[in-house]
């Protein structure tokens, strides 16, 4: 991939957010119940926010906020991997999301790591940021569910 | 409570036991278990349905008299009563028509098979028995079986019976059949089930198995019962008791079915003496 | 208040005598012993019996507790009794289990002076005075309906229900899946802090007014709901939060670990305790550590102890955050259960045979507050620390249980595997089906699900009566 101007890399972070749209929808069809189901479907309709959110970007509608530090409760890091299987229940879809949204926060950490241009460094790291503010309302989510007793 | 309607050692240490427990009776499927309670303070086993009869209310299960609580139900005469019959639990095993489908089977399996094939005999499958136990005298429901199967095969450790060993003959006696085999389901020990297991698999036919781990309630309230099936963890009770038998952690599952192994022998060890006492003198009063 | 009064307040609250921590955390018999009379009246006494009582107001099922008070008061227990049946139908268990600090005493106008009446020890106080008399009193039951309605689940939400409707005129019966009624006050809620005779009396009670019970009955699976309404004219479903949660770490099905349910139901329901007598098995083990900070927590963790194992808490906020009961915390504690504060199970480490044998946890620190204004917990990187035991209980909650909703078709389901209901009257998106308790909130308290219990009673009394 050529992620050598800003437009470039939201181009990228645009098919990378339809990407984890899809993702969603292709478990949400797999699910055999169907609250569950309407869980992943309304995780497809947030990428497909942040989606929108960054054409609007690139469209120059809009510009990044690059807010302060990104708490992270580190909720998902020692949870084990989930497998992907038709009968998830709402807890393991979070942890789901949790896991997805870290990943997509240490792709945009590692590209932004790997160039020495400011600029392009500073829109990574925005993004990079965007997605851990993704992964904290799963975890804040996940924790007022399923960590209330804990 | 549930009254016994009839109760006998079919073979030796194998017991069969019919209950009147209409409300099972009604809704059982072949595959499902119930569990059992002996008498007040027992503990709660499951077992698979043998049979049952919606007509006349009644259910059969066949089980290995081996602990304290299988040793109670063993000794139950017709006309006792038990406390707890609740059912039936868990799926029904999947009954399509796959075409030929070999039943492997021992132990108390034999009778908790009998329902499946007769299911799947029904359903237009061809229907291939594979019966294993130590020796010929071991064998149960033989006619039973007979009836429904259009080929039947005898496995005796000491080869009293059809060939000599064990389950792991399987692959040559699948080889000796004329006909390829499209399903396999194994009833049984779970020694039996993870030997068919692994005969079965690297010949990629589709096998599958009714576990059966600890259990408490059934309903999925305790999860004892939890079983590693595709790096999945399932309740038994819920989602099963039938899985892909390729898919099982079967290493698990035995150690799982160990952990009250040493406590198990603790009643056969004590007397009871106080029980008893009290009972006889609330018996006089 | 006006002040001729206020010289006579008396803010003392009348303590009621527990065993001591070094004989109970030998034994399974309750720890509160509960008041004498003469404590009962002088309690009672000190109420001064508000004008616009707060306490009434912040009760789930609506006692009239200033006037049960007063009867106590006069000496009158059976006038007292009546007040508080006519609204509870399970008070031997509310008194014991309820967290009153919550609701009635939090609200009580002695509170902010630290003097709350102590209602819940007064509402124990009548009914386990009545359950020494020779004969109950019935209350007044309603000329037949001639309507049927099925209850699922014999727990706290049903109970009230069965109660509520029985009085009513109609005709009840309770399916209860396991072998005894009562459901988490059976299988859940330890000896120690509620003797089952007591669960097995208050369901008698319901018995006498007519209920049918029946039992080892699993509505799902011996029976589907549609069936049921073929038979009867409403059904309201009341199976409680019976699926536990896991922490979703590696060793979790190693030898050793249990859900919550689990372990007290082996103690509880299966009677675990006097085994061999009866026969369900429970281990000993020598370090049982909990994880969890609840009720349920602290119930597992008080058993572990009297089974004779060190027994320590592991929670992953601290001591102040703890959603159990403070009386429970405080209890635990002073029989020596050690409590690991900001602590955090990353996994379960395993022997040779798979049994489970240490687990290792990371220490946590309270983040920054967030828009709400609370911290939560962050884990330290480099904390880890490793504790060697022999078995662990996940207490961190449950699941309701999917067999209802799996088996009955257009009952809409929420996404935590919840039935959805109406909050004001339990009606659920099944004509003639109604739901409460546990099944509807999730894991909650049971007089919450008492609650709901009691406002779907009235909703499916106003079904029925239209009919």
């Amino acid at each position: 991939m050529n992620l050598n101007s800003v437009s470039q890399i939201l181009d990228f972070a645009i098919e990378k957010e339809e990407e984890a749209a899809q993702f969603y929808r292709d478990l949400a069809a797999k699910m055999g119940q169907q609250h569950v189901g309407e869980v992943f479907e309304s995780f497809a309709r947030e990428e497909l926010e942040h989606k929108a959110k960054l054409i609007a970007v690139r469209q120059g509608n809009m510009t990044l906020i690059d807010s302060q530090r990104i708490t992270d409760l580190k909720i998902g890091d020692h949870l084990v991997e989930i497998v992907l299987s038709p009968d998830l229940e709402y807890k393991q879809a979070l942890i789901v999301a949790m896991k997805a949204e870290k990943a997509a926060f240490q792709l945009y950490q590692g590209l932004a790591s790997s160039t020495d241009d400011a600029n392009l460094k500073g829109i990574l790291l925005t993004l990079a940021k965007e997605e851990a503010r993704h992964k904290l309302r799963f975890e804040i989510e996940y924790e007022e569910n399923f960590l209330r007793e804990n | 409570m549930f009254r016994v309607i009839a109760s006998k050692m079919i073979v030796p240490n194998m017991h069969l036991l019919t209950l009147a427990a209409p409300a099972v009776a009604r809704e059982a499927k072949p595959g499902q278990f119930v569990i059992l309670r002996a008498e007040e303070e027992g503990e709660r086993v499951p077992l698979s349905l043998s049979d049952w009869d919606a007509q006349s209310g009644t259910i059969t299960v066949v089980f290995m008299s081996i602990g304290s609580t299988t040793g109670r139900l063993a000794l139950l005469a017709p006309g006792a009563s038990i406390p707890t019959v609740v059912g039936p639990l868990g799926n029904a095993t999947e009954i399509e028509n796959y075409g030929t489908v070999v039943c492997v089977c021992g132990c108390y399996g034999i009778g908790s098979i009998f329902p499946i094939a007769l299911a799947l005999k029904r359903k237009g499958n061809r229907i291939i028995t594979i019966m294993e136990a130590r020796s010929s005298y071991l064998f149960y429901w033989e006619e039973r079986l007979e009836a429904i199967s259009d080929k039947i095969i005898h496995i005796t450790r000491d080869g009293t019976k059809g060939h000599r060993g064990h389950v792991g003959r399987l692959p040559e006696i699948l080889r000796g059949l004329e006909e390829p085999v499209d399903r396999i389901i194994a009833n049984g020990c779970t020694f039996l089930m993870k030997r068919t297991s692994d005969e079965t698999r690297p010949l990629g036919i589709k096998t599958m198995v009714s576990l059966n781990p600890i259990m408490i309630d059934g309903t999925g309230m305790c999860g004892v019962c939890r079983v590693t099936v595709g790096s999945v963890t399932r309740f038994a009770c819920v989602h099963g008791p039938d899985f892909d038998a390729h898919q099982v952690d079967w290493e698990e599952l035995l150690q799982r079915r160990k952990t009250y192994m040493p406590e198990e022998v603790v009643p056969l060890r004590t007397s009871r003496c106080e029980e008893r006492h009290f009972r006889s003198q609330e018996g006089k009063s | 208040m006006s002040d001729p009064e206020k010289k006579t307040l008396d803010l003392r609250r009348r303590e009621m005598p527990k065993q001591p921590p070094e004989v109970r955390r030998y034994n399974f018999n309750e720890v509160a012993l509960g008041y004498s009379a003469e404590s009962a009246v002088e309690e009672a006494k000190r109420c001064i019996q508000c004008k616009k009582p707060l306490c009434i107001p912040n009760c789930p099922v609506e006692i009239n507790i200033p006037a049960f008070i007063k009867s106590i008061a006069e000496r009158d227990f059976i006038g007292a009794v009546r007040i508080l049946k006519d609204k509870n139908c399970l008070p031997a268990v509310c008194g014991r289990v309820c967290p009153q600090e919550e609701q009635c005493e939090k609200t009580c106008v002695f509170h902010k002076k630290g003097g709350q009446i102590a209602i819940g020890r007064l509402e124990r106080f009548l009914a386990d005075w009545e359950a020494q008399q020779r004969e109950l009193e019935m209350p007044e039951i309603l000329p037949s309906s001639g309507r049927k309605v099925a209850i699922v689940g014999g727990g706290p939400a049903g109970l009230t229900v069965a109660g509520d409707l029985i009085k009513l005129g109609h005709k009840v019966t309770v399916f209860e899946a396991l072998h005894r009624m009562g459901g988490v006050l059976i299988y859940g809620i330890p000896e120690f802090r509620l003797p089952k005779v007591i669960v097995t009396r208050e369901v008698e009670y319901l018995r006498k007014l007519g209920v049918e019970l029946v039992t080892d009955f699993v509505v799902g699976k011996t029976r589907s709901i549609d069936s049921i309404l073929e038979e009867f004219d409403a059904v309201f479903v009341g199976s409680g939060a019976g699926l536990p949660w896991f922490m979703e770490i590696p060793g979790e099905n190693l030898n050793g670990v249990y859900s919550a349910n689990e372990y007290l139901t082996r103690l509880n329901l299966m009677k675990g305790f006097l085994f061999p007598k009866y026969h369900t098995p429970v281990k000993s083990h020598r370090r049982v550590a909990v994880v969890g900070g609840g009720n349920v927590a602290m119930d597992c963790a008080r058993s572990a102890l009297r089974l004779g194992a060190e027994s320590r808490i592991i929670y992953r906020r601290s001591r102040e955050e703890l959603p159990a009961r403070l009386e429970e915390v405080e209890n635990a504690e002073e029989e020596g259960v050690i409590f690991d504060f900001l602590t955090l199970p990353l996994r379960y480490i395993g022997d040779e045979n798979g049994w489970v044998k240490a687990i290792e946890c990371q220490k946590m620190e309270l983040g920054e507050p967030d828009a709400s204004g609370r911290r939560k917990p962050i884990p330290i990187e480099g904390s880890e620390v490793i504790y060697p035991l022999d078995a662990v209980v996940c207490a961190i909650g449950n699941s309701p249980n999917p067999l209802i909703g799996a088996t009955t078709p257009g009952l809409k389901i929420g996404k935590k595997g919840n039935i959805e209901a109406d909050e004001k009257t339990g009606a659920t998106s099944r004509e003639k089906v109604w739901a409460g308790g546990d099944v509807v909130t999730g894991a909650a308290t049971v007089i919450l699900a008492m609650g709901a219990g009691r406002f779907a009673a009235r909703s499916i009394h106003e079904y029925l009566s239209s009919l």
